[in-house]
């Protein structure tokens, strides 16, 4: 009778377990739970003349967690070289995007052909007119590139600050996590529970910032970054982010500079470095336009005859702009030539300048080089993201639930419930027959 | 034992089936703007090809009006010229019969004022307009080319060579001639101009008096000088508008063949595009078919 009840309750925890994984089959981080049975063996046998018969039951040893440390870390290492592709990919996107989008080459083209336009008739006030518009379309798609890469960095700068604080977040959470895995039980439902969460939490962590971590006694976890511990089976240290002199960002842990090379901090941090040089640049393209611009006007005269003006102010792509006010102030003419000369000397040297400044050049290269990037980054994307998946599918096929197998074993400890409930009826007929003997 | 987690059958059906569906919107895109690439990452080294294309246009847009206007000043001046020449021909008429000793000095003086008409129309064929109403022959100057003095002779006020004007694929050409190169001459050593010997002869005329005569028979060297000048301007004039028709010829080239390389880099290819679109999405509704049938399928269907 006694072994019927213990099978009976066994097989009763195992629907449980079983009941618990159909339950959270769709439950983001939870490992299948499984019950290993132990047969108890009693040291008194209640049958003294066969030595052998020690027969009392079965107990449930202990509720596993399926999961593999090794596929877990493997999924960790492979997310978060994932994310930081997917972050430098953004970040450069919007990069392509800023440049693209402004239409810079189209506006600089348009600026060299009214040029030459004017060239053909240098005193008529309509090409004139179109020769101004047309650099103030230029200059203003340069503040346009620019503030739109300077938003782009805001961003950035945001991400990272709002990574840095999730990260220390959840190292406290983590630390938490710790304290109560030392005072759980092991193999209890408990530990797991607590387990599941401590790798969720690590599984966030890696994909901010690429971790290494490693599971001490009780399934305590430790976090390092770069080899500067930031959380211990003792406490969490503080990460933080400051912005360096060149516009990237600096970590450190607990006033340790660290460098982190996975997670979407690392994938920031590059896309920032690619938007600072992008950004070096632009300004270097707008500056040889201005720089060719205004010297040629200074070798020139104006239409009334006098000394040439700059056409454009500033000295970068953010601040260039047009500051001749009238179509008259284009130096077409030489110096010393006469008001209202039909001499397009200067112009055609202006022209010159401009072809050899590079700025044309220079800034198709920067395209070019960005969606390069863009193009090659998102190949890498798409390879690191078919091994991440790689890596969740080897995990979930060891962690993951699946409701076919959880319907054969709700058949299964059904039936093993029921066939402990004959054996009882079985005991119960026995013990009425002998009782009933008279 | 791996089983296959229920999770992760759906999280893996439903990628599969947002990557098919996106590759169906990226073909339908490519469709419907003819455009192969949304952005240049797309395809970095067709992009740039499309804005060296695209460069290329807009600054031969440019050249094909410069070459416009060139083209309309050469026919302007080719005009002028001819005109000039008719004229010129006509005072060598008039000075071959006043040379002739049997006029008398009425008939010469009526010929020196068909001379002074025919001085006035060649300075103002010589200070007409261009074809963006600028002096034709003044060179870089805006006043005119000639300037009449008090007495009636003219001369030369322009200044610098006319500008030479981009038409494109390395050729300039400047649209008219310097009134200078077009008067000026050299008779028996001596620099002179038309103007000037037209001017003398027709003030010679007018006067009358002996010496009338002999100086329309001098004139008559200068004239034909005169109309040598003129002829070798022609022939300058006609060689540049050669050049300006080069442009043109070598421009129409480069614009068929930029259009046909504008299709080839950046054009989508709708046949192909057509037929991978209902390639994918025939795998699109096959996997959305396939998902529906497996997700159906689960062992708790058969508990009862």
């Amino acid at each position: 009778m006694s072994i019927a009840k213990s099978g009976a309750n066994a097989a009763r925890l195992a629907l449980d377990v079983t009941a618990q994984n159909i339950a959270n089959a769709g439950t983001d981080g939870y490992v299948r739970r499984s019950v290993t049975m132990d047969e108890v063996v009693s040291s008194t046998s209640p049958y003294s003349t066969l030595s052998d018969y020690s027969l009392a039951g079965v107990r449930v040893g202990a509720v596993v967690r399926n999961a593999d440390v090794f596929r877990t870390a493997e999924v960790r290492r492979t997310s978060a070289d994932l994310s930081r592709a997917n972050t430098e990919l953004g970040a450069l996107s919007s990069v392509e995007g800023a440049l693209e989008q402004s239409g810079i080459s189209d506006a600089l083209s348009a600026f060299q052909s009214a040029l030459q336009s004017l060239k053909a008739d240098p005193t008529n006030p309509a090409l004139r007119a179109t020769v101004m518009e047309n650099a103030r379309t230029l200059a203003d798609s340069f503040n346009a590139a620019s503030s739109n890469l300077t938003t782009a960095q805001a961003s950035l700068y945001a991400d990272a600050s709002s990574g840095v604080s999730q990260i220390n977040q959840l190292a406290s959470d983590l630390t938490k996590l710790n304290t109560r895995l030392l005072r759980s039980a092991d193999g209890s439902s408990d530990q797991a529970n607590l387990l599941d969460q401590r790798d969720k939490v690590l599984q966030s962590m890696s994909q901010l910032a690429g971790v290494s971590v490693s599971i001490g006694d009780h399934g305590v976890a430790s976090v390092a970054i770069d080899g500067v511990s930031l959380v211990s089976a003792t406490g969490a240290t503080a990460l933080a982010a400051s912005v360096s002199a060149d516009g990237s960002l600096a970590f450190a842990v607990g006033g340790n500079p660290v460098a982190i090379n996975a997670g979407s901090l690392a994938g920031g941090n590059l896309g920032l470095i690619q938007l600072n040089a992008a950004k070096t640049r632009l300004d270097a393209v707008a500056g040889s336009i201005i720089g060719a611009v205004n010297t040629a006007q200074a070798a020139g005269v104006a239409l009334n005859g006098s000394a040439g003006q700059p056409l454009f102010g500033g000295s970068t792509a953010a601040d260039i702009q047009l500051v001749a006010t009238d179509g008259s102030a284009i130096a077409t003419a030489p110096t010393g030539s006469a008001a209202d000369s039909r001499n397009p000397a200067n112009l055609t040297a202006m022209i010159a300048a401009l072809d050899g400044s590079g700025a044309a050049a220079g800034f198709d290269q920067l395209m070019t080089d960005v969606s390069s990037a863009v193009a090659s980054r998102g190949i890498t994307r798409d390879s690191l993201a078919t091994i991440a998946n790689g890596a969740n599918a080897a995990l979930a096929g060891q962690a993951g639930v699946s409701l076919d197998d959880e319907a054969a074993n709700l058949l299964r400890f059904q039936q093993a419930f029921q066939a402990s409930g004959r054996v009882m009826q079985v005991a119960k007929d026995l013990f009425d027959t002998l009782l009933s003997i008279r | 034992m791996t089983s296959i987690s229920t999770n992760g059958f759906y999280d893996r059906s439903v990628s599969s089936l947002a990557s098919l569906r996106a590759r169906a919107e990226t073909l339908q895109t490519q469709i419907s703007t003819t455009n192969r690439l949304a952005q240049a990452s797309d395809d970095p080294v067709a992009a740039r090809q499309l804005r060296a294309l695209a460069d290329e246009e807009v600054m031969a847009k440019a050249h094909s009006a410069n070459a416009g206007l060139v083209d309309a000043d050469l026919s302007l001046a080719s005009d002028a010229l001819t005109q000039l020449t008719n004229l010129t021909i006509r005072a060598q008429e008039l000075a071959t019969q006043s040379a002739n000793g049997t006029l008398n000095d009425d008939q010469r003086k009526s010929n020196g004022n068909e001379l002074a008409q025919i001085h006035d129309s060649m300075v103002a064929i010589l200070n007409s307009k261009s074809s963006t109403g600028q002096p034709l022959f003044a060179g870089t100057s805006d006043g005119p080319a000639f300037t009449v003095a008090a007495d009636g002779s003219a001369s030369y006020t322009g200044a610098g060579q006319p500008a030479e004007i981009d038409v494109g694929h390395g050729i300039s050409v400047a649209g008219s001639l310097t009134g200078a190169a077009v008067v000026n001459m050299t008779v028996d050593g001596n620099p002179t101009d038309l103007l000037t010997v037209v001017h003398n002869l027709a003030t010679s005329l007018q006067s009358g008096g002996p010496t009338a005569a002999s100086d329309a028979s001098s004139a008559l060297k200068a004239l034909g000088q005169g109309l040598t000048t003129l002829s070798t301007g022609q022939a300058v004039i006609a060689a540049r508008q050669g050049r300006v028709e080069l442009a043109n010829t070598i421009e129409q080239t480069r614009s068929d063949m930029r259009a046909s390389e504008k299709t080839r880099i950046g054009a989508t290819d709708t046949t192909q595009a057509i037929a991978q679109l209902q390639e994918v999405m025939t795998v699109l509704e096959a996997s959305q078919a396939s998902f529906t049938k497996l997700s159906g399928l689960s062992l708790f269907n058969y508990l009862d």
